[in-house]
């Protein structure tokens, strides 16, 4: 077991690396990230707890893989294979029990727990049949994938929605919409099968314009409702609103682009300060995107000439 | 048609292709043999413009891999993709504006289901349909049979032959012999990275004799089987 974590260890250094980051310095700024980033969730709204559960359920629903379970089923035994996912998954919810015990949120660790508990037993069976339904099936394949995976977030950035209103919370409303471009933002974060570029009969130019003409119309069918309720209930606020909105649509864009500008490879560090430089001043968008633009395009040419 | 000329691809220190000259006709179907590692799939990537390569592939189209359907040995699938969305993938790629995919279902795939669940032979069936359904003038079948139930392959033999009969050029690279002699008008024969022989459709017979007396040869007599 102990070769199991060490293996693991070694992993996700090779990850870091590869993702250009010197492990050393990840292992430094990661929890510095983790710890400024719930700072500052915990200080915007009075539901970061729920927040909070909802990533970690999400981060240990992660490892309930089916084919990764039947592997560790077949290497280890019954008792071995249940303490090495017991530990795995108390290591990954410590940071998230730690800092809600620093929040003074400690009743929150009680279901942090009993999930980390269950989830060691449930194993994410990818083969059953029900295909669960996607209104996103004519033009696949990010968001109808993408949809299957997340659908439930959704609900609940509705409800923030409602609550938003009831509450007369418009930063609320706000941050149920970021909710969902965050998902939607999520669904362009896996690099494609080189096939699936290649299968197209169009230039790298008009590709482009096609994944963000899909993403553009399909975040709106998703943001809709949001935007509806926001606009009749809060009418003071239509330009934050309608601004607002402008920004996340820019942001979806980037975050598509710059998926491809170091295709076959996975994003690296300058496109992620970029990213992050933007979230700092969202008027540089307006240059990043068109750089990016042009970089994808010259690296799709291989694929689509 | 397409014509390969001086066709060399290096990996590193591997020369997986040594100046490959061949020429793919209309309304013809050929395969490619070797032994694993021979070249077969890397010379159909580089038709395909998957990976860069020294010499030069020409075909009648100003851009072949808009006419090509490529059916890969392995195929890819996201993991929670229909079989009805990955057809539909595949054709709005293509610009294929109306698909009746239901009908089109020759191999009665079940298409509401998640691709990703799907056996060996069912993904290649649902890939191969996805590439016919794109209209292309040109095929290459990495291995079409491998994993397909009996019936689904007299299908598939019936399915080449049709293309041939369409004008469609079909390369088609496999493991077994007889679907090959039973569907090639030729066969070019990759032995590491060099075309080193091409074989017409009267001596597949002779080419088969010749494969198994070398392929076999005494390895049988080693294993001392008892």
């Amino acid at each position: 077991m102990k070769g199991y974590f060490l293996l693991q260890f070694k992993m996700l250094n090779r990850s870091l690396t590869a993702f250009g980051f010197p492990p050393l310095l990840a292992y430094i700024l990661l929890p510095v990230c983790f710890v400024g980033l719930s700072g500052y969730l915990f200080s915007k709204t009075e539901f970061a707890e729920y927040i909070f559960l909802l990533l970690a359920f999400a981060l240990l629903s992660k490892q309930t893989g089916r084919k990764r379970n039947e592997f560790l089923k077949s290497c280890f035994t019954r008792t071995d294979y249940i303490k090495l996912r017991l530990l795995e998954n108390f290591v990954l919810m410590l940071p998230f029990a730690m800092y809600l015990i620093f929040a003074k949120a400690a009743i929150f660790v009680i279901p942090l727990v009993v999930i980390a508990i269950v989830f060691v037993f449930i194993t994410n069976n990818t083969t059953i049949q029900f295909t669960i339904p996607t209104p996103f099936y004519k033009k696949p394949f990010e968001f109808s994938v993408g949809f299957r995976n997340t659908f439930f977030f959704f609900p609940i950035a509705y409800i923030l929605t409602y609550i938003a209103v009831s509450e007369g919370n418009f930063n609320l409303g706000l941050f149920s919409i970021i909710l969902v471009f965050l998902v939607a933002m999520s669904y362009y974060s896996k690099l494609e099968n080189e096939y699936y570029i290649w299968s197209y009969s169009l230039s790298s130019n008009l590709f482009l314009i096609e994944k963000i003409k899909t993403a553009l119309g399909y975040i709106t069918v998703l943001v809709l409702p949001i935007l509806i309720t926001l606009s009749i209930y809060f009418t003071t606020e239509l330009t934050t609103l309608f601004t607002f909105l402008l920004i996340a649509y820019a942001y979806l864009i980037t975050v598509i682009l710059a998926k491809y500008t170091v295709y076959p490879n996975e994003m690296n560090i300058p496109q992620g300060i970029l990213i992050a430089i933007s979230l700092l001043f969202p008027p540089i968008l307006i240059g990043i995107i068109p750089y990016f633009f042009f970089q994808s395009k010259k690296r799709l040419t291989k694929l689509l000439p | 048609m397409i014509k390969i000329e001086k066709l060399s691809k290096q990996y590193g220190q591997i020369q997986a292709l040594k100046s490959v000259n061949v020429t793919f006709e209309k309304g013809k179907v050929y395969g490619i043999i070797g032994e694993n590692g021979a070249g077969k799939t890397t010379l159909f990537r580089c038709i395909a413009g998957l990976e860069k390569y020294d010499g030069q592939v020409t075909s009648d189209f100003k851009n072949l891999k808009n006419h090509l359907g490529f059916l890969m040995t392995e195929p890819f699938f996201f993991s929670k993709i229909t079989g009805t969305e990955y057809l539909r993938l595949l054709g709005n790629a293509r610009n294929i504006k109306t698909l009746n995919i239901q009908e089109n279902n020759v191999f009665d795939l079940p298409l509401s289901q998640y691709a990703s669940t799907y056996s060996t032979g069912m993904k290649k069936k649902l890939a191969l349909t996805a590439i016919l359904l794109q209209g292309n003038a040109c095929f290459i079948l990495d291995e079409p049979f491998n994993g397909v139930d009996i019936e689904s392959n007299i299908l598939i033999v019936e399915i080449i032959r049709t293309l041939k009969a369409l004008g469609k050029t079909v390369l088609i690279a496999s493991h077994i012999f007889s679907t090959l002699a039973e569907t090639c008008d030729e066969i070019h024969l990759l032995e590491k990275g060099e075309l080193i022989k091409t074989v017409v459709k009267e001596d597949f017979e002779k080419l088969e004799h010749e494969m198994r007396d070398v392929t076999i040869g005494n390895r049988i007599e080693k294993l001392n089987i008892t």
